[in-house]
């Protein structure tokens, strides 16, 4: 949990305060990111957390490892940011130092033996996917991508309840950003760390936020809420014109494929015989059909009017699927996906290429009326 | 008035032509400025120039150097006419060489232009040395009298090495402004006939050796090297140069360091700094005999003995006992010098970052002082000796080191130093395990840079009694004894030279291996 109370930060000389009058709470194990156009306030109402600014007026609270919620304010600087999880953009990473020395810069202020660090540093690229040899490697010989990984392994090193990041994929291609901000929402399954996230960018604060907390100029907060809540009930014009006017597809961006695929899809197996295989096909009314092995990996696909009259096994007849999307993608992006390879249905598959679902665009469309229906439902309900 | 200044030019437009040349060529010297006079380019003009400082050479060479010159029946006339043919003579052959080999590095100028924009170098600048050179033999020059700087003869000498190198710089620019090269390339163009000449004149040497015909600084060196005193001024020099830089080396970080520092206020916990000052206080006070005479005679008595068991030892470490004894031989000076270097440092712990520019230009301006006044300067409270030496050469290793660590420390980016603080380093550890690391490569320069300077300035230390190279250069000068000299100058440059290399191999060895690679990649 991060609490923040009353907190206003006035820098000196100046007359007006940078943050003003801040209040909200993050949940444990919940992430919240903080947005809004620059100047806002927004890194500095972060850096006060771990007091590299001092708040002026107010009180944060973080709950310690202990589950004791403690008041950052009367603690020791050097001991409360040991015990808080940083980090920043991929320049943040010590060049001079590996990789297992980056990893190990916290837990040897701690003063963790170096075979314990060690080991945490491997458990720690296990975790983010990466290669062990990478450990003795330096900063400069990854790719951008990979140092954002271990900037991220650095933050967990000392496994903090609480992390800060700021913009942490801010300096990534679009392509690898993507990729890692979804890598980071699987790994925070896992791992149910309260953080608070600071980005400019509204769809990533969408994407990444259990809250979203948003700042306008002055440091004024103009909504906390869930992003669900905030895209369907923008507090004020200047959240609705921050959000953007196209709020209703972001809310693609708030649902998984799992949530609205066919989970029980009409399949063909490579091993049937072409004349079962047209009468399931002409039976259903399908024009072409998936083509799984025995245990479910997806092979392809069968076009209908390839297999009538034909004799045989499915199998010869499969093309490969131009694409296929993974679990845990947004609503988003399977729509994007499916439009570059024109499709309209297209299989969900998990990690090892194991069909668990279908999904088209007729699911997607109901699944953004659905949504809007549900918010005004929402809204009926609070009044 | 306006009608007769625009009259002028054209009345002799030629002169003053090739004087404004002139002058603007010494007055605003710039790539530019050569640049503009290259299209001015004209054969005529070239000759009666070259021939004109001609004119000036033999006018000088006819008054100073009679007995020479009108020897025979010749007339001054003659003499006066030949000068002037060979010092046109000279310079286009100097000038026809160093086109060639500026067309060897891709030069692309003409011999018209090239030799024009020589002159507009060589023959002012050669007439003033002329001048000079007129006024050293009036006054008697000789290479000692040079060396004074604050004889009217120094002086003159000083000018005149001024103007060689100015003249060098001039030169730079005529070549790449006509030949239309690279800087680099213009620098071995220059750089080629001379070590060509040095190449030449070592043969010579060795050759002039073979034979048996004269004895040559080589003969010098390895007669100086049979006999071991060249081994001993060898090792007093460099142990000289390596105890300066060492405490410099401790100085300029600890001062590099407190000016990137946040600047602090003072605390009761600060008193602690009082203990080396009353330590240093005390030292003075007993030595100068404040606290009474007996006990500022032990202190000699104590002195002296160390004195004497430092100044007995021998062989390798013979030269750097031999400082600390003369530097224990001083407390007073020892003490008061303590004094001085805890009220700043401490001033400079209080201000920090607020004191850095004051800082690093008080150490710009020790930098700018001549080092023989500086030793002269000290010779009062200091004496002559190692102390002496040791302190002047100290203060000049300074800011090298000083501004280095500083710019080293300041270029750590700032998203470094966040992310460590942010992750809950002290301002120790950060400066320790992070700042500090990513500076050293710069540091390291900031040393070499400084040993290769103090090994020259230790070669004048020998003129306050110092054991070093410049020994040679000294009593070969005063004995007027070319080869001595001429043995000293080489072996301080080739000291030099190696110690230079070494500190490239000793950087690369320092340099974090992470920082290397980001080096090649960037």
């Amino acid at each position: 949990m991060i609490r923040f109370e009353h907190v206003t930060k006035i820098y000196p000389g100046t007359s007006s305060p940078a943050v003003d009058d801040l209040s909200f709470t993050v949940p444990t194990g919940e992430i919240c990111t903080i947005v809004g156009p620059s100047g806002c306030g927004k890194t500095t109402t972060m850096k006060m957390v771990n007091r590299l600014i001092e708040p002026t007026e107010g009180n944060i609270y973080v709950l310690d490892e202990r589950g004791e919620s403690r008041n950052v304010l009367e603690m020791d600087p050097i001991l409360l940011r040991r015990s808080i999880g940083y980090v920043i953009q991929q320049i943040g990473l010590f060049p001079h130092r590996t990789i297992l020395q980056n990893i190990g810069t916290v837990p040897k202020l701690l003063g963790w033996d170096e075979a314990r660090i060690r080991r945490r540093a491997e458990e720690l690229l296990e975790m983010m996917n990466m290669s062990l040899e990478y450990l003795d490697r330096y900063p400069h010989e990854l790719s951008g991508g990979e140092r954002q990984r271990i900037g991220v392994a650095r933050g967990m090193a000392t496994d903090p309840p609480v992390m800060l990041m700021d913009e942490p994929f801010g300096a990534i291609d679009p392509i690898n950003r993507n990729i890692l901000q979804n890598e980071f929402l699987r790994l925070q399954q896992e791992i149910k760390k309260t953080i608070l996230f600071v980005t400019h960018d509204i769809d990533e604060a969408i994407k990444m936020g259990d809250k979203i907390c948003i700042l306008n100029e002055g440091g004024i907060l103009e909504q906390f809420d869930s992003p669900t809540h905030i895209l369907s009930h923008p507090a004020n014009e200047f959240v609705e014109d921050f959000v953007g006017a196209d709020r209703a597809l972001k809310r693609l961006n708030l649902v998984r494929v799992e949530e609205v695929m066919d989970s029980r899809p009409p399949l063909l197996q490579a091993t049937q015989n072409v004349e079962e295989a047209v009468g399931f096909m002409s039976e259903r009314g399908l024009r072409f059909a998936y083509v799984i092995d025995a245990d479910r990996t997806l092979k392809g696909y069968v076009r209908f009017r390839d297999l009538k009259g034909k004799t045989g096994w499915v199998d010869e007849f499969v093309e490969p699927a131009a694409t296929a999307i993974l679990m845990g993608t947004s609503l988003k992006d399977a729509l994007s996906g499916m439009l570059v390879v024109d499709y309209a249905n297209v299989c969900v598959v998990d990690t090892q290429n194991r069909v668990r679902g279908l999904v088209n665009t007729e699911m997607i469309h109901r699944a953004v009326v659905e949504s809007e229906s549900e918010a005004s439902a929402d809204e009926e309900g609070e009044e | 008035m306006t009608a007769d200044v625009i009259q002028r030019p054209r009345q002799n437009g030629l002169w003053r032509e090739m004087l404004d040349g002139w002058v603007t060529t010494l007055t605003e010297p710039s790539l530019d400025v050569f640049r503009a006079q290259k299209a001015q380019a004209d054969p005529l003009k070239t000759a009666l120039g070259v021939g004109l400082l001609g004119l000036v050479i033999g006018l000088w060479a006819v008054a100073v150097g009679p007995a020479s010159l009108v020897t025979g029946t010749e007339s001054i006339w003659v003499n006066l006419l030949r000068i002037i043919f060979f010092t046109e003579a000279d310079f286009f052959i100097l000038s026809l060489i160093l086109f060639f080999i500026a067309k060897g590095f891709g030069g692309e100028g003409s011999f018209n232009q090239h030799s024009y924009l020589l002159s507009l170098v060589a023959v002012p600048l050669g007439m003033i040395v002329v001048a000079l050179l007129f006024v050293g033999d009036k006054l008697g020059l000789t290479l000692m009298a040079v060396l004074n700087p604050l004889s009217p003869v120094g002086i003159a000498g000083i000018l005149m090495i001024l103007f060689g190198f100015y003249g060098l710089l001039l030169l730079l620019f005529a070549l790449q402004a006509v030949h239309a090269m690279q800087a680099s390339a213009v620098v071995y163009t220059l750089g080629t006939p001379l070590i060509g000449w040095g190449i030449l004149r070592v043969a010579s040497m060795f050759a002039a050796h073979e034979e048996n015909m004269i004895t040559t600084e080589w003969d010098f060196i390895a007669g100086q090297w049979a006999k071991g005193t060249m081994q001993e001024l060898l090792l007093g020099h460099l142990w000289l140069v390596v105890f300066s830089v060492a405490i410099a080396v401790v100085l300029g970080v600890v001062i590099g360091v407190l000016i990137t520092w946040p600047s602090q206020r003072p605390q009761p916990s600060h008193l602690v700094i009082l203990i080396p000052l009353v330590l240093c206080f005390l030292l003075w006070a007993a030595s100068s005999g404040i606290l009474g005479e007996g006990m500022a005679d032990s202190i000699k008595v104590t002195v002296r003995g160390w004195d004497r068991s430092l100044t007995r030892v021998g062989g390798f470490f013979g030269p750097l006992c031999d400082i600390l004894a003369a530097i224990v031989s001083k407390p007073a000076a020892l003490g008061m010098i303590g004094m001085m270097f805890t009220i700043i440092l401490y001033a400079l712990f209080l201000a920090g970052e607020a004191a850095s520019d004051l800082t690093l230009y008080i150490a710009g301006i020790i930098l700018t002082i001549p080092s023989v006044a500086l030793f002269g300067v000290m010779i009062k409270p200091l004496g002559i000796g190692p102390f002496n030496a040791a302190f002047a050469l100290i203060l000049y290793a300074q800011l090298p080191i000083l501004r280095n660590t500083y710019t080293g420390i300041k270029a750590v980016a700032p998203e470094i130093v966040e992310a460590g603080r942010g992750m809950g380093m002290t301002e120790l550890q950060l400066l320790l395990r992070v700042k500090l690391p990513m500076a050293v490569p710069v540091i390291v320069t900031g040393v070499r840079v400084s040993i290769v300077m103090l090994i020259g300035i230790a070669a004048i230390a020998a003129y306050i009694g110092n054991d070093t190279l410049g020994e040679y250069i000294f009593t070969g000068i005063s004995r007027a004894q070319e080869k001595r000299y001429i043995a000293g100058a080489v072996l301080v440059s080739i000291l030099a030279l190696v110690v230079d290399y070494f500190m490239g191999w000793l950087q690369n060895r320092l340099t974090p291996e992470g920082l290397k690679g980001r080096r090649e990649a960037a």
